[in-house]
């Protein structure tokens, strides 16, 4: 039995790294520090549909096939498309999404991460305005105002309140651990108290919830770091915050610029917006100017309501705005553990960070006409490669209808809804587990992912896999080449 | 005259910077079917796509005119930068058409992609159909938006449209969709029926007109006041009574928002402030 220190979670962008595995002959049986969501993913990984052979369909069935067989038939593939898709890459290392970005420019195809369907707004918006940011530990350490806008992060980014905003002990900001216990239990002893009542007087019927819509309370104005949660439903992170705004659906764009208006000192003509009283609104915009060390965290609730890029366009310039006042730092909640890495590693290799397009022979940047969730909805890939992602259950249903009448050759160390309906499956590691690399975290700090145990056997890394599709596609090329 | 007519369907994305009036000029149909195009990731002559024939005029304006016949949705960056001449599309065209145009005149009968008239500097786009998002506005990160010339739409456009504008005209006969307008400095956007929401949003000058139905106005705009008529260009002005809301304030903003006072009785409210 050894027991493995600081190993790197690669579950969600907060990528803890100070989880401890136990590891009994050659399985993971124990974690310590993780969240659920980590301890699911160490403890389960190994499931029954574990992918152990590569695969290829012949005659409308996967059977099971050499290495040499199906990555030979893989780079056939993709050496004869006229306009292949590559797609996926969050959820692996950042030396195999390198090796991703090589055999993209070989096949002259588009080559696209998740950032497509969940914070590509962002950066278009960043693009445009620019960010003001900073890394996780420096909120840590100094943070007095945490806003997270459009997202849950107790649910999910489990450990991300805990471990670098209001709950966690920095050097010059007390945590808000102790107030939230206590708020907790008076809000148990009032249920209490309510159902009795309720039972003893009313018999049964639940009252309705009360409003939500209520005025900052005066506990805002405290010393120490205060937590405010805006979004359209009261979520378990809502619960236990200082102060909640529960916003209209697709209203966040009025919100953000009546806060920038109110920080500018403008008079606003109407009483409210998106359905909170202006006045609830000067308050919070006077906290916002009066933190010393503000920052503000969004969620899809932003980058995927009504508005898009725009509601991220307008966040990024009310923190822009704020910044003449005092220190305000925005920063994205990236989902999968290495978005960021893939966004950076696109970024070094192509000058972009996401939908890029090597139809030309030169990298294009253009989501909308070169992101591949639009290429399937125009119906003009003919091939696509797909990794570490399963985009067959996540993809708007016409795009996934298209996807599937490609040429299809998925990487993946489970049989997932898009492998299922593939012509080459390659089964591989987990990243992370059984194989190591490089993630990047949210705030682009790269961290190292540790191989803790073996693969089963025969199973390759994305990256062994990636770089023997890449040299099969060269020879095919150079053999071309000869012929003609 | 050249006509062009599809010899297919095309599946792939098609790159077609050179149907351009300025390249066809003084050029043979030989030499014209012989220039560079893309379908997907491989190179293609233009003769091999395109049927390439010429009707001898004299008339000098039609000798230099381009047609195309045929479903061209799939091709991108027709007449792309263009100087000069004319090009009539009869069927729908894909994205970027009219891409940085500099003079000259575009008509398409049919459908249209995202980014038409992007980043125009002078002539004319006419489209007696829909376009799709961003029409007139630049490429993606850039603030370089429309800065002349005259874009007319006869049927419905999509978001985004002008935005970061400095100047020139752009007119819809029907329908805009959210953001028209957005961050423009100068110029003049026109609507006939409806816009979707956040019209104006960030912007700093200019004037944005809209006869129809907007669901709401940025709480970021302040009124004005209520003006009898509006004009759209010189000789051409709109009767109203319409709505003149100043905006954006966020951005220190004097841009003029007019909306008709008949098609928006949930603005009246804002009378009380007047």
């Amino acid at each position: 039995m050894t027991v493995v220190k600081a190993v790197t979670c690669p579950v969600c962008g907060s990528l803890c790294d100070d989880i401890e595995l136990t590891v009994e002959d050659g399985r993971i049986v124990k974690v310590k520090n993780g969240c659920a969501l980590c301890e699911s993913k160490f403890l389960g990984y190994n499931s029954e549909h574990r992918l152990l052979k590569p695969l290829i369909r012949k005659k409308e069935e996967l059977v099971k096939v050499s290495w040499k067989e199906a990555v030979g038939r893989a780079a056939e593939i993709l050496a004869e498309a006229n306009y292949p898709i590559l797609y996926g890459w969050s959820s692996t290392s950042c030396e195999a999404i390198s090796l991703g970005l090589e055999l993209a420019e070989e096949v002259g195809g588009v080559i696209d991460n998740t950032s497509v369907v969940c914070h590509g707004p962002s950066i278009l918006s960043i693009q445009e305005v620019g960010i003001p940011s900073c890394t996780l530990g420096q909120i840590r350490h100094r943070a007095d105002l945490v806003v997270y806008w459009g997202s849950n992060p107790w649910s999910a980014h489990p450990r991300h309140i805990e471990r670098y905003t209001a709950f966690s002990e920095g050097r010059f900001e007390r945590s808000a651990w102790k107030g939230y216990l206590n708020k907790i239990k008076a809000s148990i002893v009032r249920k209490k108290i309510e159902s009795a009542i309720r039972r003893v007087f009313f018999k049964g019927k639940p009252s309705a919830p009360s409003n939500i819509r209520n005025e900052p309370p005066s506990t805002l104005q405290k010393e120490g770091r205060k937590l405010i949660i805006i979004d359209v439903r009261k979520t378990r992170s809502a619960e236990i915050a200082d102060y909640f705004i529960q916003v209209e659906p697709n209203k966040d764009y009025e919100l953000l610029q009546a806060f920038r208006a109110l920080i500018r000192d403008q008079e606003i003509d109407v009483d409210t917006v998106a359905g909170v009283p202006v006045e609830y609104l000067e308050e919070v915009a006077d906290l916002m100017i009066r933190c010393d060390f503000g920052v503000l965290f969004f969620g899809l609730g932003l980058t995927m309501s009504s508005g898009k890029l725009r509601n991220i366009d307008a966040a990024l310039s009310l923190v822009r705005d704020l910044n003449m006042w005092t220190k305000f730092v925005i920063m994205p909640m990236r989902g999968h553990f290495n978005v960021t890495g893939a966004n950076t590693v696109f970024t070094w290799q192509t000058g972009y960070p996401y939908a890029v397009d090597f139809s030309l022979g030169y990298p294009q940047y253009n989501p909308g006409e070169t992101s591949v969730v639009d290429v399937l909805l125009r119906k003009e890939s003919d091939a696509a490669l797909i990794i570490a992602s399963d985009p067959v259950a996540n993809f708007p249903k016409a795009a996934a209808e298209h996807l599937v009448k490609n040429l299809l050759i998925v990487i993946d160390p489970h049989m997932n809804a898009t492998a299922q309906l593939a012509d080459v499956v390659l089964p591989s590691s987990f990243v992370g587990i059984e194989a190591g690399g490089t993630a990047y975290r949210m705030d682009h700090v790269p961290l190292p992912l540790k191989k803790v145990v073996d693969p089963p056997r025969g199973i390759l890394s994305d990256e062994e896999i990636l770089r023997r599709i890449l040299a099969e596609v060269r020879k095919i090329k150079k053999r071309r080449a000869e012929e003609s | 005259m050249i006509t062009l007519t599809p010899k297919k369907e095309f599946r792939f994305p098609v790159i077609a910077e050179c149907i351009n009036p300025d390249i066809f000029h003084d050029k043979t149909t030989k030499e014209i079917e012989e220039l560079k195009i893309w379908e997907g990731n491989k190179q293609k002559m233009l003769g091999e796509l395109f049927k390439v024939e010429e009707n001898r005029t004299e008339n000098p304006q039609e000798r230099e005119a381009i047609t195309i016949n045929g479903n061209l949705n799939k091709v991108r960056r027709i007449g792309a930068g263009m100087k000069s001449g004319e090009i009539i599309i009869h069927g729908d065209v894909g994205m970027h058409l009219g891409e940085e145009m500099k003079g000259g005149k575009i008509t398409v009968h049919g459908n249209v992609g995202s980014w038409a008239g992007s980043m125009m500097k002078s002539g004319t786009i006419e489209i007696h159909g829909n376009v799709s998002d961003y029409l007139g506005a630049p490429y993606r990160g850039s603030i370089e938006g429309m800065r002349g010339g005259k874009i007319v739409v006869y049927g419905n456009v999509g978001n985004e449209a002008g935005a970061y504008m400095k100047n020139g005209l752009i007119k819809i006969y029907g329908n805009a969709g959210q953001f028209l307008g957005l961050r423009m400095r100068d110029g003049t956007i026109f609507v006939e029926k409806d816009s979707g929401g956040r019209a104006g949003a960030c912007m700093k000058g200019g004037k944005i007109v809209v006869g129809g139905f907007l669901e709401s106005v940025l709480p970021t705009f302040t009124i004005d006041s209520i003006k009898e008529k509006v004009k759209i260009e010189e000789g051409e002005t709109i009767a109203g009574p319409f709505y003149l809301f100043i905006g954006d304030l966020v951005e220190n903003g004097e841009g003029k928002l007019y909306l008709s006072k008949e098609k928006n009785p949930h603005l009246n409210h804002y009378e009380r402030l007047l």
